[in-house]
């Protein structure tokens, strides 16, 4: 069987599946909007649902953070309303109906999570709350929302950034709502942080981890048809030597024939 | 029954007990189940400088902060989810025209817990290093005393109104929750908890006999609530879970108005000014529409 090349969203989710372990507890929101959607729930939960295939069947997947391992089956769209009778009535295997819930957040039952915001930046720091000064944004977004307990209390955290542009990929974020790795792994200690801090930052045109140390995202691969010059003056901070960074690895056969043929194939959660 | 002990009120009167400058807690969460009838009363009414203290916020922030009835806001969150940024918000807050306090979504709802418990305050870890303590002189460090890990001392919410919408009560203030309900209609548990001043807006008014079959589902005991509502649709045109879906039309249309502050004078007057009662703002939103929303949930 020739298959049609991975898609770059086919490409994401297979590189994200290989970092999810065994019996490990996955949350992902709910994004809305087409690339937040695509970046922030659809791309999580097919990499969560490989995984579960492959080599890690007993991960629990939790969609909008309430809905434990549901049926994908059963969906005819992406949903795209967290709490609303869709969600009510899509089979699964337990529900989350209220606060404190199935899941002791503070104890770290959650293994790792995906968020994402309008910018991120060196440290690994997100901001979905304003641009420009707090007391008088020249854009005010939406809030911190479940940010500071993503970054703090889940084991680790993907950020899923659907726009890579300077405006996205900065030096310094303008409101510290989710905390990196200021000043390293120590830094995180002496802020009285004991676990979590972001893993990779996924965008599309590259990835990045952490030097956990140093406390600085450093480029792991970049996607192929991005030029390093091009990764350079789209990001808002100095990448250093990209010379031996290597591009991010295609999906194998096996992989793409599950994405396509038992996990989405109807397309409902990647578009072909 | 006894007369004396119905709780009853018209939505004006719940709204009249809602007095300038205090601090309101509304039910629902995000873009569900919120007591979008009592905040179009309390538009209509130009209540002025109210404390929004709560968890997560769309239509019904967005709505006050148009009409001019809002001083400060306490919360995690307030957008629209699938429809984007809460635009009437986003201009007054790029106006400096409203106090944001940004609280994270769980320890918004802790708030609540330490209100439930008693407590001046709750303590969370992992908030070092974040911005909303920064900007929150409110929110202290603390040393736990027995471990001596560095904690974060979070005030209680301390509202001193809160409203909810509910499927059903009875006269007395009873208030019953499906058991098929989701996370927003746990957190108006919790903030039921969490206040002296409770208003109930229920789609509908049960005999005492439905209570009494349905007594495990009554989370909201009668001496917790103050004031009872007969509000059907009263969520429009947010969901109320088991009765109706959300009105995606009429959203559209909001924030289609919202794009721009004199759309939404126009909007206002249409749909909050000029209906003379609830049942008018029913009467313009039709039928058709109405019946169009119903939630079957699920039969068995």
């Amino acid at each position: 069987m020739t298959s049609r090349p991975a898609s770059p969203y086919e490409r994401l989710a297979v590189v994200l599946s290989d970092e999810f372990n065994d019996r490990e507890v996955g949350f992902t929101g709910l994004l809305t909007g087409s690339a937040a959607a695509l970046f922030g729930t659809a791309i999580p939960l097919v990499a969560m649902q490989l995984a579960k295939l492959r080599h890690a069947p007993r991960l629990t997947i939790l969609l909008a953070g309430c809905y434990h391992n549901p049926d994908f089956r059963e969906l005819d769209c992406l949903p795209d309303s967290e709490h609303s009778a869709q969600l009510r009535d899509l089979p699964c295997e337990a529900q989350m109906l209220g606060y404190p819930g199935p899941w002791a957040l503070k104890r770290g039952d959650v293994s790792f999570g995906f968020s994402s915001g309008v910018q991120v930046d060196q440290a690994g720091n997100l901001n979905s709350v304003c641009i420009g000064p707090h007391d008088r944004p020249m854009v005010r977004l939406v809030g911190p929302i479940l940010q500071p307990e993503h970054m703090s209390m889940f084991g680790r955290e993907f950020i899923m950034m659907p726009s890579h542009e300077p405006r996205n990929i900065v030096g310094q974020v303008d409101f510290i709502s989710g905390v990196g790795y200021p000043g390293g792994l120590e830094g995180r200690r002496g802020l009285g942080l004991r676990r979590g801090g972001p893993e990779l930052i996924v965008t599309p045109k590259c990835i990045f981890e952490f030097d956990k140390v140093l406390g600085h995202a450093r480029v792991r691969s970049i996607h192929p048809n991005v030029t390093a010059s091009e990764l350079r003056a789209a990001t808002g901070f100095d990448l250093g030597d990209l010379s031996k960074v290597p591009a991010t690895r295609d999906p194998d056969d096996v992989e793409l024939q599950l994405i396509r043929q038992v996990i989405d194939p109807r397309g409902i959660l990647l578009p072909h | 029954m006894n007369a004396r002990s119905s709780k009853v009120v018209s939505l004006c009167e719940a709204a009249s007990t809602i007095k300038d400058g205090c601090r309101l807690t509304l039910g629902g969460f995000a873009v569900y189940q919120k007591p979008m009838a009592l905040v179009r009363e309390l538009a209509r009414q130009a209540r002025k400088d109210l404390v929004i203290v709560g968890a997560a916020h769309s239509f019904d922030v967005d709505m006050l902060c148009a009409a001019g009835c809002l001083k400060r806001i306490e919360t995690s969150y307030v957008g629209l989810e699938r429809f984007g940024l809460a635009r009437n918000f986003r201009r007054l807050a790029e106006k400096g025209g409203i106090e944001i306090v940004d609280y994270p979504e769980l320890i918004s709802l802790d708030r609540f817990r330490a209100d439930q418990e008693g407590l001046e305050f709750w303590p969370v870890e992992g908030l070092g290093g974040n911005d909303v303590i920064r900007f929150n002189a409110e929110i202290k460090e603390i040393t736990c005393p027995v471990s001596g890990r560095l904690l974060h001392a979070v005030p209680a919410a301390k509202p001193d109104v809160v409203v909810i919408h509910a499927i059903a009560a009875d006269e007395e203030g009873n208030v019953v929750i499906p058991a098929r309900r989701l996370f927003p209609q746990s957190a108006d548990i919790t903030f039921s908890r969490a206040c002296d001043h409770v208003i109930v807006t229920a789609e509908k008014i049960v005999p005492r006999s439905f209570i009494k079959r349905h007594a495990r589902l009554v989370e909201i005991p009668s001496y917790r609530v103050n004031a009872v509502v007969e509000v059907p649709f009263g969520s429009h045109p947010t969901p109320t879970l088991g009765r109706y879906i959300a009105d995606d039309q009429h959203m559209a249309e909001y924030v289609e108005a919202s794009g721009a502050e004199v759309r939404f004078t126009r909007y206002l007057e249409r749909y909050v000014h000029s209906p003379q009662t609830h049942f008018d703002y029913l009467d313009l939103l039709g039928s058709r529409r109405l019946t169009s929303l119903q939630d079957l949930d699920s039969l068995q």
